[in-house]
């Protein structure tokens, strides 16, 4: 019991009410409580506004996008309301980011107001210890049996989810990826060409190693499809596609494509008759992919490998077919990211089928086997482009070449690793880069064109930039190089030839019209086709010496295929054999 | 009033660099000027010595039972209250701290890591330990984030007890869960959902900070939400505390059943005595005690059961299983109708990673498969709990004192102004 009337009145004093300082504790709580409520509302709708609407998402912003993938040639004025909308974007976004963090300590300022307000009114009226005035409760026997009725019902609840979640949970893991490599028979494994077999046909997009360099230096400078002169044979090609040609054998390979049809078509390089065409449809995962006009269905151009051949597709699709036209072969890399297209073409080293998927995110570099098709590596890329691999036989040995939106990346062909990268590019790169004499040459409308010196040692191999050029630059056709010069080609019909040491411009030549199609050197000859069906050819050196000019009559977007005393054109409804009359 | 404005004043002093906000990824902007981007700096991880935060809280749970067991001072207890969540909390932002460093302690017990560290150790076995002696002194004014919510516990309102006693049973799933959860190596549930760190942390993701301002909100009138029915460290403070030699008690001396403290706990802590006029006679009291015994195994193998049920819904804690999940779900989609579907954020970079979706599958097939027996054991653990708790509830000790339930007594020393009875000498 209490022992004194003072430690009574003590004890008495601390549940004492005092109302008029409780009361204006309470109001300032309201005020405060009612602030903190209304400022956590406005964060909250703020937040949510800002999850729904993604600055980037805007609807005006991909209505402009999807403009100018629609019509390119509108470009610079949607580049530039893109630009003024997505700063727009930008800043506001940014400055709502501020006013949440206002926002946020006016709510902390808010709630400890509020919290100490109604301590303190709590504290001006405690809450005195009445036991007799507290509501009624369940009885102590009551309490216990609710209590195991609840813990009863509450396990049986669990029994119940359980059973439930047993017997409507399932686990959707799949047991293997929904696009797999389909195999209709695995390819044999014979052992891959080897460089000197490769040098001898023309396996890829702008010939062996894809740098632009033809390996037989005999074939005719000149042709006219008006008189037939020097022509051997041309055939219709069913399906549109400004892939170019490539060679193996006695076959010419090249694809075609529309929004619906895909196809893979082989003809005898002698006669031109088609021996067989391939359709590769239903592929796991293939969906329409996003194109600009000028890019086509059939952008990339395949790759032949011994007794193999491959293709790629916009939409992911790889197929992977024998010299015969058997399927082995295809998969889906999925769909890919990229605005204008995918367009980058294929290249094979040794086993690996090597594949640049550029794309806004999620690019890579992807080695697959030529056997199967499984993924032996890949390297993440981080920029979108549209040009293709070069595999250059550097003085430390052959290294993969790629351009992308902002870099030169060289890479080990045989186990992916990046060897080294040079920062020197900009805008939508196209072009491929070009090799001679040491040295990587790269160029892109609206960005300084870069010659790249290669140094280092065998074991860390390195670049480093040797000059740089900004006059007339390219945005489709690539450059080549024959060692002493390098050769630009543009879409505006000029066409450069550049010092390899020292960038100095030896001679600029200008056609009347421009090339999308790439010069290739072959011998002391340089050969370029506009895009009129033109092919001019000059010599190599330091002096512009025009030695022909040939006429197909029809437009010319791909690359020709060099092999030997024949030239294999596509145009652009027919494919065409270039060969010396005597040698027919 | 004067120590609730001090601690105001410092708890707002401590919350002067608070910038509580939700995380947003925004895609940086391509310069054509060629702006080059400083280069992103990693914070210098912090630099006080285990030694001073094993003081600090040693310290700290010392002075706890001092204000507690010999001073008896609810106002003593408040600033410590205080200040531990401005050291614990605010400060040290939340880590190491007891409640997470179960998770440690499983990984280690399960060989699924090498080795603990110290400071871990300590934080494990220092709260523990004094509550083996002393009670949740811990609780009561040590842990930052039942200081958080004692600051926001104006109102009280008193839980039902039996939903009370329900409620009390979800820290045993939720530390049977991130048992689980370590065992199959699915991440630190605890620390993942710990409301209160964004707080700490001034920033976190929006779910987050909103269950933690809502668990602060609720806990105006349902006091200490998280450390009654949440909190997975309170399990193991429960048992240790129920063989406490000294503990925390409502009457500093004997009880006077003056009935003046019925309504003094906010936690449902204090046990009343015990009624004479039991419902049932005590044979058969044995009877049912007897058939709840008998049936205890079978509520263990239900529960058993029951987790095995729920084996393919836990997989799903696994990032591997999920993220599995759903590049199947996106495959199929594209391959479904020829529509390509929003690919997640969580696909996307995995796309861009070296891993294949083969070898992808294969391991959350693997994850999802272990799932199954650790299930079983934690449905049994379930199980268990729920018999244990049933048959405490049918165990009846006579009391004839207002006692504090050393098992469920935070210590948190408010009680004591209700009891008339002067301490002797």
């Amino acid at each position: 019991m209490v022992d004194s009337v003072d430690k009574m009145k003590e004890r008495q004093a601390r549940f004492k009410v005092r109302p008029v300082a409780r009361n204006a504790a309470l109001t300032v709580a309201v005020v405060a409580g009612a602030f903190s409520a209304v400022v956590a509302t406005l964060l909250i709708a703020n937040y949510v506004q800002i999850r729904l609407a993604a600055p980037l998402d805007a609807p005006a912003l991909i209505e402009l996008r999807q403009e100018i993938i629609k019509s390119p040639a509108a470009t610079p004025e949607l580049v530039e309301q893109i630009e003024t909308l997505d700063l727009l974007a930008r800043k506001a976004y940014l400055t709502s980011q501020g006013h949440i963090r206002t926002g946020v300590w006016l709510l902390v300022a808010g709630a400890a107001v509020f919290l100490a307000a109604l301590r303190l009114a709590a504290a001006f009226k405690p809450r005195v210890p009445l036991p007799d005035a507290a509501p009624a409760r369940e009885s102590f026997w009551q309490a216990r049996r609710n209590a195991r009725r609840l813990i009863g019902g509450a396990g049986a609840a669990f029994a119940a989810a359980a059973f439930l979640a047993a017997w409507f949970t399932d686990l959707r893991i799949p047991t293997a990826s929904l696009a797999p490599p389909r195999f209709i028979a695995p390819a044999p494994q014979v052992t891959p060409p080897d460089w000197e077999t490769v040098q001898q046909n023309w396996p890829s997009f702008r010939g062996p190693g894809s740098y632009g360099v033809a390996w037989h230096t005999t074939a005719p400078s000149e042709w006219d499809a008006a008189s037939g002169k020097n022509i051997k044979w041309k055939v219709e090609i069913p399906l549109p596609g400004r892939n170019s040609p490539v060679v193996w054998g006695n076959r010419v390979f090249l694809t075609g494509a529309t929004e619906n049809q895909r196809e893979l078509f082989a003809f005898d390089a002698d006669t031109g008759q088609t021996v067989w065409r391939f359709m590769p449809d239903g592929v796991p995962g293939a969906a329409p992919p996003q194109l600009a006009e000028d890019t086509g269905y059939a952008p990339s151009t395949m790759v032949a490998h011994g007794s193999q051949v491959f293709a790629i597709f916009p939409t992911g699709d790889v197929v992977g077919c024998g010299y015969d036209g058997n399927l082995f072969w295809q998969k889906n890399l999925g769909l890919p990211d990229n605005y204008y297209g995918h367009s980058s073409s294929l290249l094979a080293y040794g086993n690996l089928l090597l594949v640049q998927y550029d794309q806004a995110k999620g690019g890579k570099l992807i080695a697959l086997d030529i056997y199967d098709g499984h993924e032996v590596w890949s390297a993440r890329r981080q920029y979108i482009s549209w040009s293709s691999p070069a595999c250059i036989p550097s003085p430390f040995g052959p290294q993969l070449i790629l351009n992308s939106e902002k870099n030169v990346d060289a890479y080990d062909p045989v186990s992916g690793k990046l060897l080294w990268q040079v920062k020197c590019l900009d805008g939508d790169v196209a072009p491929s880069p070009a090799y001679g004499g040491g040295r990587i040459f790269v160029a892109n409308e609206y960005v300084t064109a870069t010659a790249l010196i290669l140094g280092g040692t065998e074991d860390a191999p390195s670049a480093q930039v040797a000059w740089e050029w900004d006059e007339a630059l390219p945005d489709v056709s690539s450059p080549v190089g024959d060692g002493l010069y390098f050769y630009v080609a543009t879409s505006m019909g000029y066409v450069v030839c550049l010092e390899a040491a020292s960038g100095k411009t030896m001679w600029h030549q200008e056609f009347e019209e421009g090339f999308y199609s790439s010069p290739v050197v072959v011998g002391d000859r340089v050969f370029v086709s506009d895009k009129a069906g033109v092919t001019h050819v000059f010599k190599t050196g330091r002096e512009f010496v025009l030695v022909a000019d040939s006429d197909l009559g029809e437009p010319i977007f791909a690359t020709p295929a060099f092999l030997d005393k024949r030239i294999y054109i596509r145009t652009e409804k027919q494919l065409w054999c270039v060969a010396a009359q005597d040698d027919s | 009033m004067r120590k609730s404005l001090a601690a105001m004043a410092v708890v707002a002093g401590a919350l002067v660099a608070f910038q509580g906000q939700a995380e947003f990824r925004f895609p940086m902007p391509e310069f054509e000027s060629g702006y080059e981007y400083p280069p992103m700096n990693t914070p210098q991880a912090s630099r006080i010595p285990v030694p001073i935060d094993v003081s600090v809280l040693t310290v700290a749970l010392g002075l706890t039972t001092y204000a507690v067991l010999v001073a008896r001072s609810r106002r003593l207890v408040f600033v410590l209250s205080v200040a531990s969540l401005v050291y614990f909390g605010f400060y040290r932002q939340g880590c190491v701290c007891p409640v997470g460093s179960v998770q440690n302690v499983f990984e280690m017990l399960l060989g699924r890591s090498t080795g603990l560290p110290v400071v871990v150790v300590f934080f494990f076995l220092l709260p523990l330990v004094f509550a083996l002696y002393f009670g949740r002194v811990f609780c009561g004014a040590v842990c930052p984030l039942g200081a958080a919510q004692e600051m926001c516990a104006v109102y009280p309102v008193q839980v039902p007890r039996a939903v009370e006693s329900v409620l009390g049973l979800v820290p045993y799933a939720y530390l049977g869960l991130a048992g689980l959860a370590v065992a199959t190596g699915s991440g630190y549930l605890i620390c993942r959902y710990d409301p209160f760190v964004g707080f700490f942390r001034r920033g976190g993701s929006f779910s987050m900070l909103m269950v933690g301002g809502a668990l602060l909100v609720v806990g105006i009138f349902i006091a200490r939400p998280y450390c009654r029915y949440l909190c997975p460290y309170g399990v193991l403070l429960r048992w240790a505390s129920r063989f406490s030699k000294w503990h925390a008690s409502v009457t500093p001396a004997e009880c006077t059943q003056c009935r003046l403290c019925e309504d003094a706990c906010p936690y449902a802590a204090i046990i009343y005595p015990t009624p004479a006029n039991a419902p049932v006679s005590r044979r058969e009291g044995a009877r049912k005690l007897g058939i709840l015994l008998a049936a205890t195994p079978l509520i263990i193998a239900a529960g058993g059961l029951a987790g095995y049920g729920l084996s393919n819904t836990l997989a799903r804690l696994h990032p591997t299983v999920r993220l599995a999940e759903r590049l199947g779900a996106e495959e199929t989609g594209r391959a479904a109708d020829g529509t390509p579907i929003k690919v997640s954020l969580e696909v996307e970079t995995f796309q861009a990673g070296q891993k294949t979706a083969d070898e992808l599958y294969a391991e959350a097939g693997a994850a999802a498969s272990q799932f199954k027996p650790l299930a079983v054991v934690f449905g049994a653990f379930l199980g268990l709990v729920v018999s244990g708790r049933l048959l405490r509830l049918s165990v009846v000790r006579q009391r004839k004192d207002y006692e504090a339930d050393r098992a469920s007594c935070l210590s948190c020393a408010r009680c004591f102004d209700y009891c008339p009875v002067e301490k002797k000498g």
